[in-house]
Parts: C-alpha cells; structure tokens; sequence
C-alpha cells in the first residue's frame, strides 16, 4: 500500500465569508496516530472521531498509520466541520483506498459516523469563495446542491455518502453541469430562500413570522404613523414611534414585511449569504423577501453586532437589505445601542476580536418604538404621567444624542379616539402602500444608481437630487428658522422631503413635500431651539 | 414697615429675617422718605468711583448707601472720613435711622469702606476690567421707572443698549423655573404679543418662564431686559450665557446692581426681583409654585403701585397654585389674565373703547377689540385645505387621526396643512396634539360669553350677569330676554 501526500481543497466559514482551506493529508509510517494541525475549533477537532467512524461504517478502513492533517493557510482559524469530508477523502486518498487524480476540486460537507454526508451552514459563501478562485467543481452534500448552485462559476456535484464523493472524484471529469440560472423575482418559491415545508427560520433567530404579519386594512388611525412608515420604507429612513402603551405600535411593526418591495439580484444574493451561513437548514433559492429582524431589548452587544468564538453575524447582519425592528429602545443596553451607530451610517459592521476581525453587512432600515417614560404616560392626552420630573426627559437620553441624530421620522403616537375606531373610513391596504414604496424605491434607484437610496444622501449630493427652485429654497429656509434647524436638522428634512416627492412621483421637491416633512421632527430639535432661546 | 425679604414687600413682619438682611445689605427702611442727595447734575470722576466703590461693599444696600451719603455729602466725603481714626464707629452712626432706630449698617461692613477708603483697586478694577457700563442714580439716563421705586439701586451695571431701560412701555414677564411646556409657551406667546407692540420684555434670565420670554423677544427682535442676581462674570445660570450675549447684541440689556464679580447667593434674588418690577410698568406671572420667587416679583410689583397680571391655570396644579393663592390673597389690583388680547387691553397696550377700563394712554395702538376678531377673517387668508383643518383644530379637534376623519382628507394633506397654520402661528403643537393659538385661538375665544357686550363692566355684578344670561341665550340662538325678565332671575 503506496503512502502518499493527498492534497485536497475545502473550505470553512469565517463570520459570512467562505474562506478556502487546502487540506493535506499525509499518511505516515509510524505509531498509528491521527493529529490536525492548523488551528482548528473544538467542532473540528472533533473532526478525528467522525472521520474514523464514517470510514468504517462506509465500508472503507482507517489505516492504523500516523495520519498527520494539515489546514493551511495555517494562520486561518478554522471552525466547523465543513472540513470532515475533504479530510475522510485526504485518507483515503493517502492510504491508496481510491486512486484518482482529481485535479481542482474541492469538497465540503459533514460527516455522519455512518458514512453519510451533512449540510453545513454557510455552502453558498464557501461556494462563492471557491468560484472566485476558479474552483469550479465542487462536492457538496445532496441536500445542499441548489444552494451551492446559486454561486456562479460552481457546478456542484451532489454525494450523499462518504461512497459516492468517491467515485465522484475517480471520475475525470464531471458530467457537464448546465449553468444555473438564478432564479427570477415570482417565482414560485415564497421568496424566502427556504424550503416550503422547512420552519420560516431555526430555534435562533427571531425573524417576523408570516403568521404574525398584519395588513395595514387591519390598522386603524394612527394616520401620522402610517405615513411615517411609508417614507421610512421607500427612503430607507431611520424611523422612532414614541407613545403610551398599547397604541399600537407593536403592531404597526408587523405590517412591515408586505409592505417592502422584492429585493433585486445583487440584494437578494447578500441576503441569500447571511441567510446561508445563519441558516441551519439548506437555502433552496435565493432570499428575495427582504429580511424583518425585531431582536429583543436583551440581545447582548454580540448578539446585536456579531461576534461570539465563530464570529457569527449579528442582528444588524441578519437585517441586511431589510428592516431591523427596536421595540422598547431606551431598554436595550447602552453599548448594543450605541453598536447600531456604525451600521446606520456605514451601512456596514466591523467586529474585531483579539487577532481576529470581520466586517459584516449591515444596511437595514431602521424602525424604532418606545414609551415616552418608564410609565409609558408622559404626554398622552388621557392620562397623567406619574414620574418624577425629570425622568422623562432622562429616558429619552437613554438614548445617546449621536443615535437620536440618525432618526429622520419622528412620530408621536397617542391613543386613538373611539369615534376613528368606529368610522366608516376604510384604510389603505397593505398591497396599495408597498405600490407606491415599490415605485418610490425605483425611481431612487434610477437617480442614484450608485449611492443607493434616499436615506443615505449626504449633504451636496442631496442639494442637487432635491432640485428645488428658489419658492421652494425659501419655505426650506422659513421651517428652518421657525424650527431652529441644525445643518444637519437640515439634511433630514429635505432628505424625507426628498422621498415624499419620490412617493409623489415628483421630479423636483416642492414647498407641500417641505412642509410634510417638518411633521416628522424631532423633539431634541425643539429642545435645542429652547437652549438656544 | 417696609421690609426687602426672601418674602418680599408683603412677607410676614414676624419672620425672623434680620440676619439675613443684612447679610443682602438691605434692611429695614426708614418710616420717612430716603434722604437722597439731590441729583441735578451726573455724578463725574472720583465721586462717581466712589459710588462704584460704596455700592461694592457687602453689606451697603440702598438704605446704608443713603444714608452714608447724606450723612457726609458725597460719596467722596464718604471715603474721606473713612480715612480718618475711629472711622467704624463714625460710619456705623451715620446709618441710624433718623427717629433713633438702630443703624444699618454692620461695623465689619464699616471695615470694609475703610479698607476701600485707603486702597480702592480690588472693587474698582474689576468693574473696568469688565467692561461693564455703569449709570448711577444721579445720571440723566438713570431709568425713570426705576427713580421711582422706593430704594432704587444707587448704581447699575449693564451690558447692552441703556436706552432699552427707558423705553414707553415695559412689561415683566416671570414665573417659575420648573414650568409645564403650556407654560413655557404662554410665556413666549405672551412675550410675543406683548413685545410685537413695542413694549420692552422685562425678565430674570432664570430657566423655565423667564429664559422664554427672553428668548420670544430676542426672536422676535425686540428689546429685552435681563436683571440679574449677582454680577456679570458669574452669570447665572451659566447655561443661558449664549441667551445673555443675543440680549445684548439685539438692543436689549443685561443689567445688575451688584459689582461683575458677586456670586449670586440665596438673598440677592428675592433683592433683585424688585428692579425686575420696578423697570416694568406691569409684571405677568405665567406659572408659579406655592413657594416661587415669581411671587416675590409680584408682591413688589403691588408695592410699587405697578400693575400685576396673574395667569390662573386649572386648580389642583401645583404648577399655578402660586398664582391663584395670590389672586385670591392680594385683593383688586392683582389682576387675572383671561387671554391674551384681554391682557393687551389690561396692559394698555391696546386700546378698545369697549373694553378698556381705563383712559386712552399715549402710545396705545387701536388693536382690534379682543373677539372682535372673527373666525372667518382668520380663515379667509389661508387656502381650503388649510382651512379646513383649521376650523376642526379651532373647534377643539387635537389628533392628526380626528382631523382626518373630520376632514375627509388623506393624512399627509393634513399634515400638510398643520405645517402651514404652524408657521403662521395658528396653532400649537404638543407631544402630537394640535390646538388653536394667536388669532385663531382669540377669534375661538370670540364665542366666550365673558367679552360678548359693548357695555359690559365687571365692576357692577348684577350687569355683568345680566349680561351673561344675554350672550348665553343669544348664543343659542334665543330671542332676546326682556329686561325685566332677565332681572327677576338674578337681580
């Protein structure tokens, strides 16, 4: 039995990224043994005892040799089994059970003790990475092959058992793949990139469930919140809902998900990579609906941004390209919140651990609710606040000034008064208001093919997009005076201006886009116009 | 007895206060008129420094000042036998009162002129380096109001435009520290009406009621005047530094009698807040606590003869429980503000023959007669929409979500709206409720009964509720009641 040096390709997940992992395996004479090298985790670690169950029970030995394995590049930390398999067939390989050359191929997957072949989270970003190199062809488990079809320039070759990833690489060369197609917005599939019979999402996550979306028929009053979540949508705007208990705010959150338009090709595959790496169930097609988080107010700061031993995304990553929704925002902790800074502007988030780092997506709209104190009373028309004074006031410090700058709608809630509950006044549909975002949202798009949407315009390059006359130059002036407006007060009210004619399907912004807007001011604007007399 | 207490003029006698008084400087008047020295001409050179230096001594109030000064005939005389052995006790003697009472003047106070006697520097310096501009009670610019006061400050100190001290009309506007944002804003809404007619806005540069009626004036670009209570270089509070400097920049003064150096201390408010009075021909109280030095304003207000307008509020709100205990305590003069146009007329500021109670002064302008105003004057400059909503929001609708339904209209044209009745000052908004304010709140307050009449007199009851009966069956829609009828109910 010749011994030779087996050198095979892999790959592992860091944070969301597929990073690629050559693996050599070197089967020895000398005391059997079986050692990795290559920092691996304790999951991979782990790796020695799969590998040698899965080799027995699939039929094949495990040569009582010293098997020395080696992860390079050796400075990678690699976590995960998503090597188990490139290592079983490095063995094999090495120890001459199957003779093959088989050129650039990589392999990815778990094993089973019985021989049988795992679904990793994260197939489509390793497979990403692999194309990227070149890497065409790639074993991935059967359950997992559409996922990994979704990566361009990989044609993967489905194995269901240690048997067949085998003669998968005795084999030349591989049947030729088709190319796959991605597929189109409706397509039947329901758009969230998982199976139809699979749970919406894993034990985990805590993704807004179809079962709880509510329309916006279903919603009465609250006209000025309503509205406010309509531009929020359509021009990505950080939105704040502010009012007593029990008026609804909660349930405006949850007419979110209809209301957001499908998500294009390059949106829809970011989506589909932070679905694959935090999904524990294979992604069959790609995420087209975009995401709606709604983490609970005692997520931790790594919870929120990411980060943990396997750098995993965060609740500001799983919202990519989609909504990020904080209930009870001044109970959040003080550095979760102040962690929301940097996706809010960046639209990205750097993680960075001693000798590790990672940058993670992180573009979501931002829609906030809170009471307005501890008692939930202060301000309401009905009631009386029974906090001490001052305590209001402290609790919208809670949070930070830097934040409450990045919220460009403010809404202040109150109770609806019986007789609107009981009007005969149909409110709009769900299906009416995602129109008008969807068209809202285009016509951004075809402004701004490059920087993106309407929330992130910065100072010049909103002057120029709002293309206002000099009637409508001079109410902007007027409301800024009266409002004691900041540049940057400013910059948020011609950026909701901005996306009020978007909705209106108007060119330029016109003085009543203006004056809708200055509605939705903040309340530490008024504050500083009173500090400033 | 007059007495200058943390209570004010109308603080009980019995308080035992005297400790504290002299610590402020300021003590038991005398039973007869003050001897002031006769002014005619300015104050010039070393007697004017000597003023400076005199009113820069603790413990020298306006009684000990007088009386010091009569006593050796100037200022300088003063210093000079300051100079002179057994000085303490020559000073000491000098301040008591002319029937016998005993002096004012405390001998370590004494010591302190005769330390300043020989070496001036430490009180002078800091008055010139700060640039402070000084106008004594012998000066022509001397404010006239102020003149007329009893134990006016011998010397002022002042950032800013004199003359804002003298205009024809001045109105204090002051209340508590803590108030409620309805109070913030009736501060700023009646400083606004008040200053658009020309009237100066007196205040104390304190948080809450005074920093708003400061800060309506400097916006609205009227001359504003701030009485502090203790000197220019430690400002208090620190925070409205910024407010200060936009007072005086905006032909307002910042104006003390304490030297620029003196940290306010708990006695140098109350001592303050009678120039606040006295530079005003009126003094407003928009919210004050049971225990607010608002009132003290007030109680020196009544003193000096000035007029005094109380702003009630809803019972049980600890916020204006000052207030209504004063109205109810300080008889007739104190008057109650039942709006803003009322206010007007009250103030003088407008003149309606309906209405006014009083002769026709110089300068009043002809205002429209409060509730003369009609709602559909108001509303026949604005456009439909706007209209519209301001006619629900007139008639009490406060929600964004009420307006809709009451309108008709989709929620961003009634947003639209409330942002264009906003500018023009037609409503108010507050944590997401609207309501009515300037014209359109008075061209509201046209329905009230109370201002219905052109021969209505509150001072004769049974006219006044005749009167009563009248506009509130007219305002049904009722016949005329015979006079006859209408006194056999409630004559």
């Amino acid at each position: 039995m010749p011994l030779v040096l087996a050198t095979l390709l892999s790959a592992t997940l860091q944070g969301i990224a597929g990073r690629i992992v050559r693996v050599e395996v070197d089967v020895a004479p000398g005391l059997p043994g079986f050692t990795i090298v290559g920092l691996p985790d304790a999951a991979l670690s782990e790796a020695r005892e799969r590998v040698r169950g899965a080799l027995r029970n699939a039929g094949f030995h495990h040569p009582p040799r010293r098997i020395t394995v080696n992860l390079a590049p050796a400075e990678l930390r690699k976590a995960g089994a998503s090597l188990d398999l490139a290592i079983a067939l490095g063995i094999l390989l090495g120890s001459d059970q199957v003779q093959a050359s088989p050129g650039r191929v990589a392999l990815i997957g778990e094993l089973g003790l019985g021989g049988e072949v795992r679904r990793v989270p994260g197939i489509l970003p390793m497979c990403l990475a692999l194309g990227a190199r070149g890497v065409r062809r790639v074993v991935v488990p059967a359950d997992a092959v559409a996922e990994a079809a979704l990566a361009p320039g990989v044609e993967p070759i489905p194995v269901a058992d240690v048997a067949e990833a085998a003669d998968a690489l005795r084999a030349r060369r591989s049947r030729r793949a088709r190319p796959v197609a991605l597929p189109r917005a409706g397509s039947p599939a329901d758009g969230t990139g998982l199976p139809a019979d699979a749970a919406p999402d894993g034990p985990s996550t805590v993704a807004v469930r179809e079962a709880t979306v509510v329309d916006l028929a279903d919603v009465r009053g609250q006209a000025v919140a309503r509205r406010a979540l309509e531009i929020a949508l359509a021009g990505d705007h950080a939105l704040l809902l502010i009012g007593p208990p029990g008026v609804g705010k909660t349930l405006l959150a949850r007419t979110i998900p209809p209301l957001l338009p499908d998500l294009d090709d390059a949106a829809a595959l970011s989506a589909t990579v932070v679905a694959s790496a935090a999904s524990p169930i294979p992604v069959v097609d790609l995420v087209r609906r975009p995401p709606v988080r709604t983490p609970h107010h005692t997520t931790s700061y790594a919870g929120m941004v990411g980060g943990g031993p396997r750098m995993s995304p965060g609740e500001v990553t799983l919202a990519d390209q989609g909504v990020l929704f904080c209930d009870e925002l001044p109970e959040f902790g003080r550095d979760v919140l102040e962690a929301l800074r940097q996706p809010l502007e960046d639209g990205f988030v750097s993680v960075v651990r001693v000798g590790r780092s990672a940058t993670f997506p992180a573009r979501f709209t931002f829609v906030a609710a809170m009471n307005p104190c501890p008692c939930g009373q202060y301000g309401a028309a009905d009631r009386t606040c029974t906090c001490p004074p001052g305590v209001p006031e402290r609790y919208l410090r809670r949070v930070s000034g830097p934040l409450r700058d990045r919220i460009d709608l403010w809404v202040r809630l109150d109770r609806v008064p019986p007789e609107v509950l009981l009007a005969g006044l149909e409110p709009e549909a769900s299906a009416v208001v995602a129109g008008r975002i969807a068209a809202a949202r285009q016509r951004q798009r075809a402004r701004w093919a490059e920087t993106g949407s309407g929330g992130r315009l910065q100072a010049r390059a909103l002057r120029s997009a709002c293309a206002m006359d000099v009637a409508t130059e001079g109410r902007a002036i007027v409301l800024a005076e009266r409002e004691g407006l900041s540049g940057r007060g400013m910059d948020r009210l011609l950026r909701v201006a901005r996306t009020i004619a978007d909705l209106a399907g108007d060119v330029a912004v016109q003085p009543p886009h203006l004056d809708e807007a200055a509605r939705f001011r903040s309340p530490v604007d008024r504050m500083a116009m009173w500090r400033a007399g | 007895m007059l007495g200058i207490g943390r209570r004010g003029p109308l603080g009980r006698a019995d308080a035992p206060e005297v400790g504290g008084l002299r610590e402020a400087g300021v003590d038991d008047g005398p039973d007869g008129p003050v001897p002031w020295p006769a002014s005619g001409g300015a104050v010039l050179g070393a007697e004017r420094d000597a003023w400076i230096v005199l009113a820069g001594v603790s413990g020298v109030g306006p009684v000990s000042f007088a009386r010091l000064v009569a006593a050796f005939g100037s200022g300088g005389a003063v210093l000079a036998a300051a100079r002179r052995t057994g000085a303490v006790a020559a000073l000491v003697a000098a301040t008591h009162s002319p029937d016998g009472g005993s002096p004012t003047l405390a001998p370590s106070s004494a010591a302190e002129i005769v330390a300043a006697a020989f070496d001036a520097t430490p009180l002078l310096a800091p008055v010139r380096r700060s640039g402070v501009l000084v106008i004594t009670l012998a000066d022509e610019e001397y404010p006239r109001r102020l003149r007329r006061i009893d134990l006016p400050p011998p010397v002022l100190f002042l950032y800013g435009d004199p003359a804002a001290l003298d205009r024809d009309h001045a109105v204090a506007i002051v209340g508590t520290r803590r108030p409620t944002t309805v109070g913030r804003e009736t501060a700023g809404r009646i400083a606004d009406a008040v200053g658009g007619l020309g009237a100066t806005i007196v205040s104390g540069l304190a948080l809450g009621i005074d920093a708003a009626a400061h800060a309506a004036a400097v916006r609205l670009g009227t001359p504003t005047v701030a009485v502090l209570g203790g000197g220019h270089e430690r400002l208090y509070p620190a925070a409205h530094r910024g407010l200060a400097r936009a007072i005086a920049a905006g032909g307002g003064a910042v104006v003390s009698e304490f030297h620029p150096d003196t940290v306010p201390t708990r006695g140098t408010f109350p001592r303050r807040n009678r120039i606040i009075s006295g530079l005003a021909d009126a003094t407003v109280v928009v919210e004050a606590g049971a225990r607010s030095g608002a009132l003290t304003t007030a109680a020196w207000a009544l003193e000096q003869g000035r007029g005094l307008h109380l702003v009630p509020g809803r019972l049980d709100d600890p916020a204006v429980a000052g207030c209504l205990a004063f109205l109810r305590e300080a008889g007739p003069e104190a008057r109650i503000v039942s709006g803003i146009p009322e206010l007007l007329v009250d103030l003088d500021l407008v003149w309606s023959p309906a209405t006014s109670t009083t002769e026709r002064r110089p300068g009043a302008v002809d205002g429209p007669s409060p509730g003369g105003t009609s709602l559909e004057a108001v509303l026949a400059t604005l456009g439909p929409a706007e209209r519209a909503v301001a006619h629900e929001v007139a008639a009490g609708r406060g929600s964004v979500d009420e307006l809709v339904l009451a309108t008709g209209g989709p929620g961003a044209m009634v947003l639209v709206a409330l942002t264009r009745l906003e500018v023009r000052g037609l409503v108010l908004e507050t944590f997401g409720r609207y309501r009515a304010a300037g014209p359109l709140a008075s061209a509201n307050a046209a329905g009230r009964p109370a201002v219905r009449g052109p021969h209505l007199s509150l001072r004769c009851p049974g006219l006044a509720s005749r009167v009563l009966v009248y506009s509130y069956q007219f305002s049904r829609g009722a016949a005329l009641p015979t006079s006859s009828h209408s006194e056999s109910t409630w004559a």
